[in-house]
């Protein structure tokens, strides 16, 4: 608790802007701190083929403390433009994207002490140890030295990585690699952590391993976004879920929330209806846009 | 900028980097190994190389005098070789002897397989002797008799052989001439085959009655010399006939014997001529009437030093390259590739917090590549000359340079590595793996290696234009430097602009590395098909109101390709006609068809607004006048920073095409009008409609005002070609293109470039009828109108205040638009704004 207080202070000092009005001018009128907050995202990027190729399509969404938010759609349906364009690595061509109440254009920097990122692509040193790793970041995130050290501590024991605390990260297993990735991720003890495709290609074990850390780091508080095309996790973890497709959110809500609205008790199903009628929907509208 | 950060990257960057054995490898293990083992094996080359003897045939050798005797048994004889035992141990000489020395023949040698006897030699030799003295007969100019009576050869070979070709022409009707031609080539061609595999390198033909012919001329000498009195007596008639010597140019193993050979029979030459000088009584020193003799004024360290300066140079700038190639792949592209460069991006250290910590650790290995190669091979020069106590080593000493270019060359070698360091990790960055990395660094080393080549040139020394030029500064201010410590005074002269432009351009690559890593495009690029077709559809049905960047880019190749092909064709013929005319039409042409036609073509079939991309927009009569107000200041301006240039040697002189254009507008054959129209008009139309209009309009699409202008100005500058000109060309282009940016319009600018160029024609006709008042105006002695300093300065006043005034509005503009308070003119589509 004292910890979150003490965040929101720092945050004041540091961002007087529209932290501040969302925090306290706004807080009236909002029920719950919205942690992550997206409005009308537009991304485009230079096709080869179609000339523009629109990756985010009015993309909205918002995320609180302690909930997971499952971004569930196909591949290429723009999750990872979505989550790359909330840890700032690529700017939205048009939209709103915020966490704790910064804004991922005019403070980059200060987004980015706020979120952790994980994805299957992010990897390790191959020359470095999985300790050295960690501590690396700990050090980019600027976390002081003492409190570095006690954190990777705590860190290891939680996810029991002592026996590879000396191993480089080219002779590590792809479960150990995971582990140090998740490490990586929470080091500076992020209020929000982005996890894109997290178990995709590993194995049952490790996968399994993974989701377990991410259901604790919800218990613990965080604000977390989820993306994934596996029903089986969505329907485990996510305390609400959007279904995203070619750019769109078509369908948002808690899964009770979906079945009931949708007539459809199994997400599965209700997921293929959603995406066989986007489909169609985008086939109307090329078609009409040609005639 | 945080420095802890940058640290921090740095830190984690060389110790990744010292814990890879590759990289550890090429840097350290290499170099200290490389050049000791090289050395070794040249040694050891040495000791077991003994280059194979060649075999020069010698015929009629008897008939050769016997003192000074030219042969002994081994062969010619070793005094007169200035290497004695070891040259001629590499030719191995097969004389021709009659029966009277046919006794003295020790065992005959044994001829190794392969090889052919000694008979066999001779029997060749004599059949190609034969053709040749044939061949000579075919030949109408008959240089070589082998006439043993020397009264036949007393007019002398000039006026015989013009003789014998004066009748061999008028005698024979031109069809026979040819058949002579014909089997005179045959004739050759035979003679040279048959030499190729006859399997000696050089024959030596001693024409038949030699020593006869010698000895008279000896007595004649001595009764000639001893007569003093008799008049008459004193020419000695006696021609010796000359000794053939045959050799193939074509052949190096020929060349080789054939250089030995000769320098014997020149050393020889003089023996006899010192032997009959000796037997007539004749004073030595009437052999070398011009005597000479030489001092060596380099000390053995300076002769080491020539060495050095050749070889430090040239491996500085290629190690420090190599040594930044690699680490910069895997700090680039590898990172990518290892999917470490995304989590790197999330983390809350600035990019160019990132990119320093990378540049740092790549400059350190290159600084360290190179200097530990240097001191390997400077090490292992020196021990080996140490070991070598004969052939080369004793005659260019290996020692060390001393410590001043030592000092000089480490401080030099920072700027270039910095400037290797960044450019290496920008196209690393860009790269998306580590084999493109290497695809696209290949041609930076390959560009590098040309340049260093050229600077190992002795010829090419140190000039304030190659000052500053990249690589080729540091790489000849080191040679310099380490030529000639003495001399090098003058030389430290040259190390401001070389350290300054080294470091501004590792700042510029370094700059780019940055950009690179704040573009999300380069950062996240997906490996895709590259689909040609589909490429130029989207290219042409994507089109905007103006170019792509890319667009502007291939713009400007396009001219200057074209430029470079069109170069051959350009040289006015001056020896028809009018070569004035001709001269004019041809750069008429070039403008219209090499400058405007690319670009408006280019613009019609790219972009869906000409009226945006060549700024068709009418211009206020404020931007008009500043366009020919700024003209009218900046020519005083640029004729004298120009001359002062030349006067100081910044740039060569003109080259001959250059002078015949100014020397055009000087004569006043012409009349002004048609000067103007092609000098100024075509010009101000052609060469705006490409680089104000096309290439200006894709570059500055970005926002980058500054930037694109800077660029746009570098791209005018060369196409100019010629120094001094794309100088000149490239400050103007400055001012023309914050003239179009200012104006949005490209009238402003043709006004400036018309006028410009209208004064400068003007200019170059003596400047009219100006008198020369000695405050404003004056003309230097060739009659060329100059101006003097008060005139520069109110120019400079007023061209800076118009230019200030353009610069303020310019920001002004910016500064509106980006606030979004976009005013009426509101430049075409803007995708890349961003609504937050």
């Amino acid at each position: 608790m004292t910890v979150s207080i003490l965040h929101q202070l720092r945050v004041v000092g540091s961002e007087c802007g529209d932290a501040f009005v969302v925090r306290f001018l706004m807080a009236p009128f909002v029920s719950e701190p919205r942690m992550i907050r997206v409005q009308g995202l537009f991304k485009e990027f230079d096709d080869p083929r179609n000339g523009i190729f629109r990756a985010l399509d009015n993309v909205s969404f918002e995320v609180r403390p302690g909930e997971i938010y499952g971004l569930l759609g196909p591949n290429g349906a723009g999750k990872t433009t979505c989550l790359r364009i909330l840890s700032t690595v690529l700017r939205p061509t048009r939209g709103l994207a915020e966490v704790d109440g910064i804004n991922v254009v005019r403070n980059p920097e200060g987004v980015r002490s706020r979120i952790g990122f994980m994805s299957c692509n992010t990897g390790i040193y191959d020359r470095m140890t999985a300790w050295e790793m960690v501590e690396y970041y700990g050090r980019l995130y600027g976390i002081p030295e003492e409190k570095l050290q006690a954190r990777i501590t705590e860190i290891f024991n939680v996810l029991q990585m002592n026996d590879i605390r000396d191993r480089l990260g080219g002779k590590m297993s792809t479960g150990m690699k995971q582990k140090v990735s998740i490490a990586r991720t929470i080091v500076h003890d992020p209020p929000v952590i982005i996890f894109d495709e997290p178990t995709s290609g590993l194995d049952v074990l490790v996968a399994r391993a993974v989701l377990q850390a991410v259901s604790s780091l919800r218990d613990q508080g965080k604000c977390i976004i989820f993306s994934t095309h596996i029903m089986r996790e969505v329907e485990k973890l996510c305390n609400r879920i959007g279904i995203i497709h070619r750019g769109k959110i078509l369908a948002e809500g808690t899964l009770p929330e979906l079945a009931d609205k949708y007539q459809q008790p199994d997400v599965e199903e209700l997921f293929f209806d959603l995406i066989q009628r986007r489909e169609e929907e985008v086939r109307n509208s090329g078609t009409n846009s040609e005639a | 900028m945080s420095w802890k950060n940058i640290r921090l990257v740095f830190l984690r960057e060389v110790r990744d980097q010292l814990r890879d054995r590759r990289t550890l490898f090429m840097i350290t293990i290499l170099p200290v190994l490389l050049y000791p083992m090289l050395g070794l094996g040249i040694v050891e080359m040495m000791l077991t190389f003994s280059e194979q003897s060649r075999v020069v045939v010698m015929l009629n050798a008897d008939d050769l005098p016997t003192s000074p005797a030219l042969l002994d048994e081994a062969g010619i004889s070793k005094e007169w070789f200035e290497d004695g035992e070891e040259e001629t141990s590499k030719l191995r000489v097969l004389a021709e002897r009659t029966a009277a020395a046919d006794d003295k023949e020790k065992s005959p040698r044994r001829p190794r397989r392969g090889e052919k006897t000694d008979e066999e030699l001779l029997k060749v030799a004599h059949q190609l002797a034969e053709k040749i003295e044939r061949l000579h007969g075919l030949r109408p100019e008959d240089v070589a008799s082998t006439n043993s009576d020397p009264a036949s050869q007393s007019s002398g070979d000039s006026s015989s052989e013009s003789e014998t070709n004066a009748t061999a022409t008028s005698a024979n009707d031109t069809a026979e001439a040819a058949s002579a031609e014909a089997r005179l080539t045959a004739a050759q061609d035979d003679i040279g085959q048959q030499f190729g595999t006859s399997g000696f390198q050089v024959l030596v033909i001693i024409p038949k009655g030699y020593r006869a012919a010698m000895e008279a001329m000896q007595r004649e000498i001595q009764t000639s010399s001893s007569a003093t009195t008799d008049v008459d007596a004193k020419t000695v008639a006696t021609q010796v006939p000359p000794v053939l010597v045959v050799r193939n140019s074509a052949d190096d193993k020929s060349m080789v014997a054939f250089g030995r050979v000769q320098k014997a029979l020149q050393s020889w030459e003089d023996a006899v001529r010192k032997f009959s000088f000796e037997q007539a009584g004749l004073p030595k020193e009437l052999q070398h009437p011009a005597r000479f003799a030489w001092i060596e004024v380099a000390r053995e360290e300076q002769v080491a030093a020539s060495v050095w300066s050749k070889m430090f140079p040239a491996l500085l700038v290629i190690m420090a390259l190599t040594g930044a190639f690699y680490p910069a792949i895997d700090l680039g592209a590898g990172e990518k590739e290892r999917g470490t460069m995304e989590t790197l991006l999330i983390s809350p250290a600035k990019r160019v917090e990132l990119v320093l910590g990378k540049f740092a650790t790549i400059m350190l290995f290159s600084t360290a590549t190179a200097l530990l190669n240097l001191l390997s091979m400077g090490l292992t020069g020196q021990q080996m000359s140490a070991v070598m106590s004969d052939g080369m080593a004793n005659r260019v000493s290996l020692d060390f340079p001393g410590l001043a270019p030592l000092a000089w060359l480490v401080i030099l070698l920072l700027p270039l590595s910095a400037l290797f360091s960044a450019l290496c990790l920008a196209l690393a960055t860009f790269a998306r793996s580590t084999k493109e990395g290497q695809y696209y660094l290949t041609p930076l080393l390959m560009v590098v290696m040309g340049l260093t080549m050229f600077c190992l040139s002795p010829a090419v020394e140190m000039t304030p234009l190659y000052s500053v030029i990249p690589v080729v500064n540091v790489a000849l201010l080191l040679k310099g430097l380490l030529l000639n410590s003495a001399s090098s005074g003058n030389l430290v002269v040259y190390a401001i602009p070389v350290l300054i432009s080294s470091i501004g351009y590792s700042m510029l690559a370094l700059w780019w590395a940055i950009e690179l890593y704040n573009s999300e495009d380069v950062l996240f690029r997906e490996a895709e098909k590259f689909d040609i077709r589909m490429w130029f559809q989207q290219l042409l049905r994507t089109k905007d109101a103006v170019p792509a960047l890319p667009e502007a880019g291939f713009c400007f190749i396009l001219i200057l390709m074209l430029q470079f092909v069109a170069m051959a064709y350009m040289k006015p013929d001056l020896t028809n006609g009018d070569p004035g005319l001709t001269m004019m039409r041809l750069i008429v042409i070039q403008q219209l068809t090499m400058i405007a036609c690319p670009a408006v073509f280019m613009g019609m079939l790219l972009t869906t607004s000409l009226r945006a991309t060549f700024r068709l927009r009418m211009p206020s009569i404020t931007a008009m006048a500043l366009g020919v107000g700024l003209a009218i200041v900046a020519h005083p301006l640029t004729v004298e920073l120009s001359q002062f240039l030349v006067e100081h040697q910044v740039f060569p002189e003109l080259p001959e095409s250059a002078r015949q254009v100014m020397g055009l507008m000087k004569t006043g054959d012409k009349p002004t009008w048609l000067l103007l129209l092609v000098f100024a008009v075509t010009p101000a139309i052609c060469e705006e409609l490409a680089f104000r209009g096309f290439i200006l309009s894709g570059l500055a699409r970005g926002g980058r005002l500054a930037i694109a202008v800077g660029i746009s100005s570098m791209m005018f500058g060369i196409i100019h070609m010629i120094p001094q000109q794309a100088f000149n060309a490239a400050l103007l282009g400055l001012i023309l293109g914050l003239l179009a940016i200012y104006s949005r319009s490209l009238f402003p600018a043709m006004a400036f470039h018309f006028c410009n160029n209208a004064i400068a024609t003007f200019h170059a006709g003596e400047g009219g009828t100006i008198v020369a008042d000695g405050v404003f105006f004056s003309r230097d002695p060739d009659g060329f109108l100059r101006y003097e300093a008060p005139l520069l300065i109110l120019c400079a006043i007023a061209g800076i205040l118009m230019i200030v005034h353009m610069i303020k509005v310019v920001i002004r503009d910016q500064d509106a638009k980006r606030r979004g308070i976009v005013p009426g003119f509101r430049e075409p589509a803007d995708r890349e704004e961003v609504v937050a």
